[in-house]
């Protein structure tokens, strides 16, 4: 078999959460339990983040936006692997909405999220402050019910 | 393969249960029952007024290898965005942001970061990724809190 990929416990947690989810689409309920358990194994695991602040946040968001996706878009497209090119263009905008609502709450404070609900699209992580549910994601046209509403 | 149902588009026309030849559609749960579905038969998936009804593979195809580079891309943005889930979460607890907000953001990564490992060959259980995944995982089966009885089955099923 081929070498291992090196991965910290952060991204093993969101391999295995991601195939849960994929189990139950194939309706393998019992192998989802497991990748679950898994999950939550390494989240265990995973080093804390103490004493961050909100600088640690948009600095990842501006190389994000600088390097990481630029990165992925060149391999992407050297190779036309479109699925990667997708992955890019919905991470960019999603990205870029992170960006906003972060510049909004420094401007704004807490008045921002006053008075509004909070839903994310499970399928891309689009973010929508708003009254009521959107019919239809954005960014990648999934339809309301595939959005959570923030408790 | 077999059938199943997505309940939020089913009209409860039944028609399912009609042509079904073994019960299999008429469950408690709303699901159809995995052990009486014959394997490919597609009665109840055309029967359906709805398109409710659709057939789940047992076995997929091999995808074609994906580019190292771009799966160093991949791999690359997943750290990012997991670091930044976990910051959004601490930022959450400490009040630095407002719980709900912080709440959304950490969600929103998690899911930005489950999409790179999807297109980095973690799309789904049956590709080589995961098998060499599991593979290396079972080095960390002593490990104190490791669920090694969730990975012996995941083994047996996927390897």
């Amino acid at each position: 078999m081929e070498n291992s990929r090196d991965y910290s416990s952060g991204v093993l947690t969101v391999v295995c959460s991601n195939l849960a989810k994929a189990c139950e689409k194939q309706m393998r309920p019992e192998a989802s339990s497991r990748f679950h358990a898994l999950a939550q194994y390494f989240t265990s695991i995973a080093p804390h983040q103490d004493s961050v602040s909100l600088s640690n946040l948009t600095d990842r968001i501006a190389s994000d936006g600088t390097s990481g996706y630029i990165e992925l878009e060149t391999a992407g497209k050297a190779v036309e692997d479109r699925g990667a090119l997708r992955c890019a263009t919905w991470g960019k905008k999603v990205t870029a909405i992170h960006k906003s609502l972060l510049g909004r709450y420094e401007k704004q404070g807490e008045s921002l999220v006053e008075d509004t609900n909070i839903y994310v699209c499970e399928a891309c992580g689009f973010i929508a402050l708003a009254k009521q549910v959107p019919n239809v994601c954005p960014i990648c046209k999934a339809p309301s019910s595939r959005f959570t509403q923030i408790k | 393969m077999h059938a199943a149902r997505n309940v939020h588009l089913c009209t409860k026309d039944c028609l399912c249960l009609f042509v079904c030849p073994t019960g299999a559609t008429d469950t408690e749960t709303g699901q159809i029952d995995f052990a009486r579905c014959i394997d490919g038969c597609r009665l109840c998936v055309d029967a359906c007024p709805s398109h409710a009804i659709y057939l789940v593979y047992d076995r997929y195809p091999v995808k074609p290898e994906k580019d190292q580079d771009v799966v160093a891309a991949l791999d690359a943005l997943a750290e990012s965005k997991v670091q930044q889930e976990l910051i959004c979460s601490s930022l959450g607890s400490s009040g630095e942001l407002p719980e709900k907000l912080a709440k959304a953001l950490a969600l929103s990564n998690r899911i930005l970061a489950e999409d790179c490992t999807r297109e980095a060959d973690f799309m789904m259980v049956q590709t080589q990724a995961v098998k060499i995944l599991l593979r290396d995982l079972a080095a960390d089966a002593d490990r104190v809190g490791f669920p090694s009885e969730a990975l012996d089955g995941l083994v047996k099923d996927f390897s």
